[in-house]
């Protein structure tokens, strides 16, 4: 039951995919990577990993989809108005065309590249919750605290360079008026 | 479930190829920006594949889920300031298309 | 003279001079920037030169008049040490020593580098390079007194190199007129063949002594040469030393730079390639002399190479028309008979006649500079004659320098020669060989001067008197050269010869310097004494030989030029074999110089220019054109540096998939 479960929801996951790459609005682009996202979201807890599916739901769905949509309506593209793509045709150019071989190539490589992998069967017993949040916590504090120390001034720096980039623009907006 | 570790790395694979297209193929900035999100969730179920994998009935490795941890910290900072940046560039041309962006060349 | 320290400030003063002089030179130049006839201060250059001579010479007197005040076994004064070197085992001290042996040249060189330099302030009048002239002068007397003074090998050698660059400068002092650069190369190269033999003697003293030291060099000749193996090697520095010599004091086979050096200005051929540089070789010999006599191999070699280069200089004096050219290539001789001094054992001749031919070539070629002055830059006896009318004064002197050159009955060069012939004919055995071609050339000297007198100052008057008036030089020129001309004719006072039963003056002044050797000299009955019916008689047959040569080339000169132009007429092949110097310089020219020239433009053109400019070139234009080509792929696409990094992607990893 799960196996199938898991089956359907990776053809969702693609196709989905496939979508925010194929929509013409980068509105609907958003909505099929929400889709997306949230059926990895599940395919996470079919593997066993419920904290991590919590997360994959609260902060890509909640947060940064959200703020997505934000600066889309922000710059009213929605509509595909006056900043629309200049024309609709994805494979225009050579560069487009050489990316699209490319990413078959990365594809294909992937395949290869797991079929090749000789892994022995999963000794895990389906259903059981790996990420059990307590043992999480140990690794994250324990083994893992200087990368922890680390992503929090990741997380600073972010904060104080977006508000630098938003700021000094308000600045030209109001001394030069050439924006 | 009981899905070879094997089948993870297919659908990861897929994610990211099309991601990559995606990504080079899209003039629009935002939607760049989400195949990149795409790529590194693509990203995070390899690791957590590697986890689930590299784990024992009695023993769970979740070196693999620490670093998804991770890389969903990168992406939410990465997102956010490609996006500050893409307001900044609409400010400045008024246009989020990535080939408006080519005054670095050679 | 109390304190031993002011023996430094006898090469100090001229250096002095000489940077006081550099900086009047600028400031000439300064002022001629704003105003190019304008001479500046330069007027006040021969002031402080002479001024610093003067001072030079007072302090020499002094040391000298000190010197003669102390006991002859100890007639040493030593400054105070400079401290130079102190490396492992090696420790090289600098101090000033004035012996018997560099008080006689001490005296030379500042007494006959005053009066030039009085001279020269006249000679040099109105030369735009009047302050610089001076400079180079004052810093070839510090080069000069600090190879004289020098306690040390190393010492010496600074000097040794001071006076070649002064040289190099001044024969290259005209250098705007192209040749007299060349000649200074000249000069410079050949004497760095020389110097190149010079330290590899001196590394190999270094090896045998452990010390550079001149006095304990001398003093430790004798153990070294007793250990049969170290002696071999002690023949070995002696023969390098005296390759130096050979360069520095233009003996075959590298005397043809002299000659040459005749493009400098003349108070400067008088000064540095008569006087006193061109001796120096002369000077180690002496310093050095246990070193050299202790293997009577190695005086034979100098005696032999003294005699030929005599011979050659002396043949090659005998057609030159160009009045310096006659004095150079006499020079080239007159120092060959001090090496064949040397090679005879005859150390104190040898000096005597450094003395006494730095008193009269150096008369000899100011004389010669007082006639081109007045000639008008003319050098070419062909074109003068009858001049003793026109310029007395110098006609005068120079007669009283030619007698004493061609060695006339009394003069000084007339002892000085015969004493270095006799010591020759003493030593007998091969050396009656030599005392042969050392009595030949003295025939030869005597024809050629008295042709050069005839040509110059006698017969006819061949310049073109619209265009050449020749007239008196001034009181500046003249009064060094009455000087001069005074110690030419009674210099031989010096050292009479033991027949007239007065002691030789120079000789004992000099016998605790040349007593180390004479010992050694002894020990291989090297020491010979002449009975006086013997001494009687060489001194007769020199005066007869003087007397009849002189005679016979003012005889044929007297008229005129007739004579030369027979010989060119007669025998062209002879004539052009003397007076290329036995084509000694031509054999250079074709084996060594052309093929060099030819190394070097295959090198320049073919090597350098083409192949390794080729290829640094070449590099540059693959890097630019690479960049030109790769520049495309950076067309400042996002996509198309996304499609670069993913391509990187896949290729490393299908790398690591299958490799």
């Amino acid at each position: 039951m799960a196996e199938i479960l898991f089956y359907v929801l990776s053809a969702i996951a693609l196709a989905s995919a496939a979508g925010v790459v194929l929509a013409k609005s980068p509105m609907m682009s958003v909505l099929s990577l929400l889709g997306s996202f949230f059926c990895l979201a599940v395919i996470y807890l079919l593997a066993g990993f419920q904290f991590l599916a919590a997360a994959q739901i609260l902060v890509y769905a909640g947060a940064i989809l959200v703020l997505f949509l934000f600066v889309i309506m922000l710059l009213n593209l929605g509509d595909m108005g006056a900043v629309a793509e200049r024309s609709n045709a994805l494979l225009e150019g050579t560069a487009a065309k050489l990316g699209a071989v490319l990413a078959l190539g990365i594809g294909i490589v992937g395949l290869v590249a797991a079929s090749r992998a000789a892994f022995r069967p999963v000794e895990v017993e389906p259903g059981k919750g790996l990420d059990d949040l307590n043992a999480l916590a140990l690794q994250l504090f324990g083994r893992y605290s200087l990368p922890f120390e680390a992503a929090s001034i990741l997380l600073l720096s972010t904060m104080v360079a977006v508000i630098a980039l938003a700021k000094r623009q308000r600045k030209t907006d109001r001394g030069g008026g050439k924006a | 479930m009981n899905v070879p570790s094997e089948h993870l790395l297919v659908l990861a694979a897929g994610l990211f190829a099309i991601g990559v297209l995606g990504f080079l193929i899209r003039r629009n900035v935002i939607i760049v920006l989400m195949c990149i999100e795409l790529m590194l969730n693509a990203a995070n179920l390899t690791f957590l594949a590697a986890s689930r994998q590299h784990s024992t009935a009695q023993v769970v490795n979740l070196d693999g889920a620490v670093f998804s941890i991770f890389v969903i910290l990168v992406a939410a900072c990465e997102a956010a300031v490609g996006l500050a940046l893409i307001i900044a560039l609409f400010r400045l041309k008024q246009t989020v298309e990535s080939d408006a962006l080519s005054e670095m060349k050679g | 003279m109390s304190g031993t320290w002011l023996l430094w400030f006898i090469p100090l003063l001229p250096l002095f001079g000489a940077a006081a002089c550099g900086l009047i030179h600028f400031a000439t130049l300064a002022a001629r920037k704003k105003d190019p006839s304008a001479s500046g201060p330069s007027a006040l250059a021969p002031l402080v030169a002479c001024g610093a001579m003067l001072g030079a010479l007072g302090l020499s007197i002094a040391a000298f008049k000190q010197l003669a005040g102390l006991e002859v076994e100890h007639r040493v004064i030593e400054s105070a040490v400079w401290p130079w070197i102190h490396v492992g085992s090696l420790h090289l001290d600098i101090s000033m020593v004035v012996d018997p042996l560099s008080a006689v040249m001490l005296l030379v060189v500042t007494g006959i580098g005053f009066l030039i330099h009085v001279y020269s302030a006249g000679y040099m009048k109105g030369d735009p390079g009047y302050a610089k002239f001076f400079a180079y002068l004052n810093l070839f007397v510090f080069s000069m007194l600090m190879l004289v003074l020098s306690s040390s090998l190393i010492g010496l050698f600074v000097g040794w190199e001071g006076v070649g660059l002064c040289s190099y400068l001044l024969i290259g002092f005209w250098y705007e007129k192209g040749w007299p650069a060349e000649a200074g190369q000249k000069a410079f190269i050949f004497n760095r063949v020389g110097d190149a033999s010079f330290l590899i003697g001196s590394f190999i003293l270094i090896k045998l002594f452990g010390t550079l030291d001149l006095s304990d060099v001398n003093a430790a000749v004798a153990g070294v040469a007793a250990d049969p193996s170290k002696a071999w090697w002690l023949t070995v520095a002696a023969l390098c030393l005296f390759g130096g010599c050979t360069g520095k004091s233009a003996q075959i086979p590298l005397f043809t730079w002299l000659p040459d050096a005749m493009a400098g200005p003349t108070p400067v051929s008088a000064l540095i390639h008569a006087a006193t540089m061109v001796t120096a070789g002369v000077y180690l010999v002496v310093r050095l002399n246990p070193v050299f006599a202790f293997d009577p191999m190695v005086l034979t070699v100098i005696g032999t190479i003294g005699a030929f280069t005599a011979l050659i200089g002396g043949t090659s004096a005998i057609f030159q028309r160009d009045i310096k050219k006659v004095l150079a290539y006499s020079t080239v001789s007159q120092l060959g008979y001090m090496f064949l001094g040397l090679g005879s054992g005859a150390f104190a001749a040898a000096i005597f006649h450094l003395v006494t031919h730095a008193f009269f070539k150096g008369l000899l070629f100011l004389g010669a500079g007082s006639v081109i002055h007045g000639m008008h830059d003319e050098q070419d006896m062909h074109k003068m004659g009858g001049l003793r009318r026109h310029m007395p004064k110098t006609f005068v002197t120079f007669l009283a320098g030619a007698a004493a050159l061609s060695g006339l009955p009394l003069l000084s060069g007339y002892f000085s020669k015969d004493e270095i012939l006799a010591h020759t004919f003493a030593h007998g055995g091969f050396y009656y060989v030599l005392w042969g071609i050392g009595l030949f050339t003295a025939a030869v000297t005597a024809f050629y001067t008295w042709r050069m007198v005839a040509l110059t100052f006698f017969g006819k008057e061949r310049f073109d008197h619209h265009h050449v008036h020749p007239h008196e030089s001034p009181v500046v020129m003249w009064a060094p050269l009455a000087v001069l001309a005074v110690l030419s004719v009674f210099g031989g006072l010096l050292g009479l010869p033991p027949v007239f039963h007065v002691v030789h003056q120079l000789e004992h002044w000099l016998a605790p310097v040349t007593e180390p050797g004479r010992a050694l000299l002894e020990a291989h009955g090297g020491v010979h004494e002449l009975s006086h019916a013997v001494e009687w008689a060489l001194l007769g047959l020199g005066a007869v030989i003087a007397l009849v040569f002189a005679h016979l080339g003012f005889r044929r000169y007297v008229k005129g030029t007739e004579s030369d132009d027979n010989v060119q007429r007669t025998q062209p092949a002879l004539a052009d074999f003397l007076v290329g110097a036995w084509k000694i310089d031509a054999q250079y020219y074709a084996k060594i110089v052309y093929p060099s020239k030819l190394v070097a433009f295959v090198t320049a053109v073919i090597v350098d220019q083409f192949a390794i400019d080729g290829l640094v070139n070449g590099a540059g234009g693959l890097a630019t054109a690479t960049g030109d080509r790769l520049k495309l792929m950076v067309d400042g696409s996002l996509k198309t540096y996304a499609l670069w990094i993913g391509a990187g992607a896949v290729l490393l990893a299908l790398l690591w998939m299958f490799v």
